[in-house]
């Protein structure tokens, strides 16, 4: 028999076998280091290199583009979990499918090799294939087609501007806030170097730590149902909100951030973002009618401090640590 | 590398450094100076202050008006507080509807647009030719004697790009003239505010140009005259040095113009000039954009030059012809490759000054509403990357003895997929509600972790360092290397790539436990090791092949047609790819002429959609094209009248030094 073809239901035949036997075996809930789906994964190329060697199949280059695009099919499309979206799908075979291309004309031979089947299919040495091919080809173009224009009832996917550019200056209780210059007024040490204490215990030792604790104290008040015990934007009312409420855990949202940034999406809620934002896509309230100024500063030493991240500050900036105490008024308030 | 001797070596090498440093001065000058430069200023303004104070003093004795004093927008003194100065222009003007003038049959915004555009491709285009041509000469006059036929072979190649240039020279001109027309007519206003600020700067840059012409007809037409005498030539290559030194002097004031209104200063809230023209001209953003660009141009001029050539080779007639376009495809692609190498770090260099600057801007270009069109970018960049390296792949493969390195291929395609699938990672995802409740909320938990800049940083890295590696490898392609030490050569040049690897992925996942502004320092040691393999990577590689045999001779012209179809790739992405950051860095201003200090008060003062900006990026991209098609024809004409004899012997490439 052709050793091609052999090679080839050798293929079909082992990721048919393994996505069929293995996976269910391999994919327990609990977390494993060597029963889970990534390891399940390797063992497919590893397996059919193994049986090609044994065999000596050596298929030729178009069957390995084929093997390796479907096994990067695979890949993203049943083992990465949770599934991801459609648009990322896209993005990650568009990459793949470069790769292989890369892979099969990284020089003049392998890419004639890579070729030979499909010239010869088109000039019809490959009856049988050609008959396939181009019977299976409108077939498959009608069915694009269909799933294209077939009516789909889900809500369109929409390019929301998380995190827009923030006003020049924000007013807050009759005080205006320059962004670019505003701070924390209850941040002592700008690096946040008091994690072995733990408010609410050590709430006495220092003013610090007393802030933080009534920053906690508030953000359970308040904030928690939708932004989570755990600030991961896990909350229990989390689930019915699109876009979710921030994930504070994610090294991309405060982390990345100033503080004066969240000060202003604190006070201002989803009412007060630009349009680029798209206000009406967040349900956040404007929590300068229902928190106090240092309420909000507050809270927002409290996430810091909880999520273990620091507020984002530039190399040039100077030390703003105490300047209330120094100047009577916060940074940037006037 | 580009020739037959190791001498050829040591002059590249030379040329090579000598063009980094030259270029990446005002970068490395900057970190310095920038500190410096801070108290420097702050004490030459202080000076100025003082000189002024005395005038002021002495002028009451007269009777004279006194003068008023400003707070600069930027510059800050000794203590933190703005920077004082004398009030030396008028304030900027609030702009009306009688400050605009519109065509009907476009919108104001979009014909300055192509207008700037087109005249920034071929400005970048001029400027970028005479620095190739000053590295090709070089090479020609230090292998004169050891090599006279490939000596003739470069001396002819950098006379036909200047050739070339010159018609594109006189092109420049014209869209520059075309643009200014453009600006003096259609936004008065504005154009009347900088005139009244830039007015020392913009005449300075017309003696400049006068400066560049003159230099430019005297390299060109004293050619053929000053190539026989070996002083002469050493003369005439010193020549190419001072184009090209003034060349980036123009930029340079170009660019100024640029910046200012980007991030201004020099003046105070309400516009007005403070009496410091160094202030307004070197405003933060003016070294990083100038350091970006000069790379920039390499690249696109390398883009062009080798995407010319790849045509003539596709269509070559003769085996002459295909063997010396081959040839010339590899030049360019070489020098292209080594602009693009150092390029993102430029970049991540400018960003950091943006971000510094104005948080606000910073978020716009990199988290808001130009988000996406930097995921557009992190795109082109990969298939930059890409085109390199499937032309150095393409022709390693010619190359005898380069079986031994072709096997590592596919495990440098795989690497540079996996990092670009990282690099290309968005941090917030486009998704239905349905699919975001199956991911189970905004982030992937696996995926997630790619959006942020540390494993971006990596990524790119990585990239960079396999791109390094290949060619390398092709370096050493068809080297039987003979050194005694060459295990020991081979352990460390091992040693300093998996070095590299695993300096880089350890500082970016370090990265995810620091903070913010530690966490982007992170990406120093990152690019220096990364330099740091190009650069002790390369003199090892090249120390190695001291009395090499070789395994043969490369058959110029046998380059395969995806390797030459990888230069139209790079070529046309880079063309894109340019437009669609300088429209990003220049539609960042969002309704602002001059940030926050000249408002946008046109019907034109709104930001473009995805697709909107798109059609524009592409139209630019193919108009300038065929500008450059009909640029390259109208060269040809000469070179046709004129045919020179072709040398007998083809070039040979550094891979059968002995």
């Amino acid at each position: 028999m052709n050793k091609t073809f052999i090679s080839f239901i050798v293929f079909v035949g082992v990721l048919l076998g393994f996505h069929n036997v293995v996976f269910p075996i391999m994919d327990i809930k609990e977390f494993s280091w060597v029963m889970n789906r990534y390891v399940y994964y390797l063992l497919i190329p590893i397996t059919l290199i193994f049986i090609n060697i044994i065999l000596r199949l050596k298929p030729p280059v178009s069957l390995i583009a084929l093997m390796v695009w479907v096994l990067g099919f695979y890949f993203y499309k049943y083992v990465l979990y949770p599934p991801i979206p459609w648009t990322l799908f896209i993005t990650y075979m568009v990459m793949w499918s470069i790769g292989t291309f890369l892979y099969v004309s990284q020089d003049a031979h392998t890419f004639r090799e890579f070729r030979k089947p499909i010239v010869k299919t088109i000039i019809g040495e490959y009856k049988l294939a050609r008959i396939v091919v181009f019977a299976l080809l409108p077939v498959l173009v009608g069915w694009m087609t269909y799933n294209n224009i077939y009516p789909a009832y889900q809500e369109p996917v929409e390019l929301r501007t998380v995190h827009p550019a923030p006003p020049a200056t924000t007013k807050v209780h009759g005080k205006t806030w320059t962004l670019e210059t505003a701070r924390n007024p209850y941040r002592v040490d700008e690096q946040d170097n008091y994690k072995n204490s733990f408010p609410f215990l050590d709430a006495d030792k220092n003013e610090y730590m007393k802030n933080v604790t009534q920053g906690g104290s508030l953000f359970f008040e308040n904030c928690h149902y939708c932004h989570g015990d755990q600030l991961n934007g896990n909350g229990m009312f989390s689930h019915v909100f699109n876009p979710t409420p921030a994930n504070f855990i994610d090294p991309g949202t405060i982390a990345m951030l100033r503080e004066s940034f969240i000060f202003w999406r604190v006070s201002k809620g989803g009412p007060g973002l630009p349009n680029e934002s798209t206000p009406w896509s967040s349900a956040m309230p404007p929590w300068e009618e229902h928190l106090t100024t240092e309420e909000i500063w507050k809270i927002i030493l409290f996430e810091y401090w909880y999520t273990g991240w620091h507020p984002r500050t530039f190399d040039t900036e100077e030390s703003y640590v105490g300047q209330w105490e120094k100047e009577g008024k916060p940074a940037g308030v006037h | 590398m580009l020739g037959k001797q190791t001498g050829r070596y040591q002059a590249l090498s030379l040329a090579m450094v000598m063009a980094f440093a030259i270029y990446l001065l005002p970068a490395f000058a900057t970190d310095a100076v920038a500190k410096e430069a801070y108290a420097g200023q702050a004490f030459a303004e202080e000076a100025f202050a003082k000189e002024v104070q005395a005038e002021e003093a002495a002028g009451e004795g007269e009777g004279e008006a006194e003068i008023e004093w400003g707070q600069d927008v930027f510059y800050k003194d000794w203590e933190g507080n703005p920077l004082k100065g004398p009030v030396s222009g008028f304030p900027a003007p609030e702009l009306g509807p009688e400050d605009y003038n519109t065509y009907e049959f476009a919108p104001s915004r979009m014909i300055l647009w192509m207008a700037n555009q087109q005249h920034l491709y071929f400005g970048s285009f001029v400027l970028a030719v005479p620095i190739f041509c000053m590295l090709i000469e070089f090479v020609g006059i230090r292998t004169k004697e050891s090599d006279p036929i490939m000596s003739a072979k470069y001396d002819r190649l950098a006379h036909d790009l200047m050739k070339v240039s010159l018609t594109a020279y006189s092109w420049t001109a014209i869209l520059g003239g075309i643009l200014l027309f453009t600006f003096i007519t259609l936004f008065p206003g504005f154009f009347k505010y900088m005139a009244g600020i830039f007015r020392p700067v913009m005449h300075v840059y017309a003696l400049m140009f006068l400066a560049e012409s003159g230099v430019l007809y005297v390299y060109y037409y004293g050619w053929d005259k000053m190539n026989n005498d070996p002083f002469l030539k050493w003369i005439h290559c010193s020549l190419s040095v001072l184009l090209n030194l003034i060349g980036t002097v123009l930029m340079y004031l170009a660019n100024s113009w640029a910046t200012f209104m980007q991030a201004p200063g020099g003046i105070d809230e309400q516009g007005r000039f403070l009496g410091n023209i160094w202030h307004v001209i070197h405003s933060t953003l003016w070294n990083p954009v100038g350091v970006h660009r000069i790379l920039g141009n390499i690249v696109f001029g390398g883009g062009i030059v080798g995407a010319y050539a790849a045509y003539h080779y596709l269509t070559a007639k003769t085996e002459e012809e295909r063997a010396h376009y081959d040839w010339v495809c590899y030049v360019a692609m070489f020098i292209c490759i080594f602009g693009l190498i150092p390029l993102p770090f430029a970049g991540y260099w400018l960003m950091k000054e943006v971000y510094a600057f104005r948080q606000q801007m910073g978020i716009t270009l990199m988290g808001g509403i130009m988000a996406w069109l930097f995921i557009i970018q992190a795109v082109m960049i990969g298939l930059l990357f890409f085109g390199a390296n499937s032309y150095l792949h393409n022709g390693m493969s010619r190359v005898r003895g380069a079986h031994r390195y072709m096997k590592y291929a596919k495990y440098m395609i795989l690497l540079l997929i996996v990092c670009f699938t990282m690099w290309m990672t968005p941090h917030t995802i486009v998704m239905t509600p349905a699919e975001l409740k199956a991911m189970g909320g905004a982030q992937h938990p696996i995926v997630g972790h790619f959006g942020v800049m540390s494993a971006k940083n990596t990524a790119v890295n990585l990239m960079i360092t396999t791109t390094v590696l290949c060619f390398l490898l092709y370096q050493k392609a068809n080297k039987k290397i003979t050194v005694p030490w060459q295990t020991i050569g081979n352990c460390w040049l091992t040693a300093i790539f998996i070095g590299a690897a695993a300096n880089i992925i350890f500082l970016g996942v370090y990265g995810y436990f620091l903070p913010a502004n530690v966490r982007v320092g992170l990406s120093v040691p990152q690019v220096t090791t990364t330099l740091t393999t190009l650069f002790v990577g390369t003199a090892i590689n090249i120390s190695m092949f001291k009395d090499s045999e070789s395994y043969g001779e490369i058959q110029w012209g046998t380059q395969s047609k995806v390797g030459t179809y990888a230069i139209f790739l790079l070529a046309i992405s880079f063309t894109w790819l340019m437009g669609l950051m300088g429209y990003i860095r220049s539609a960042v201003r969002l309704f602002w002429h001059v940030t926050e200090v000249v408002r946008d008060n046109s019907v034109d003062a709104y930001t473009l959609t995805i697709g909107e900006a798109g059609k524009m990026l592409t139209f630019n991209t193919l108009f300038v094209w065929t500008q450059f098609v009909v640029v390259f024809w109208v060269a040809s004409l000469t070179a046709k009248k004129g045919a020179q004899t072709e040398p007998e012997a083809v070039p040979v490439p550094a891979q059968q030094q002995q």
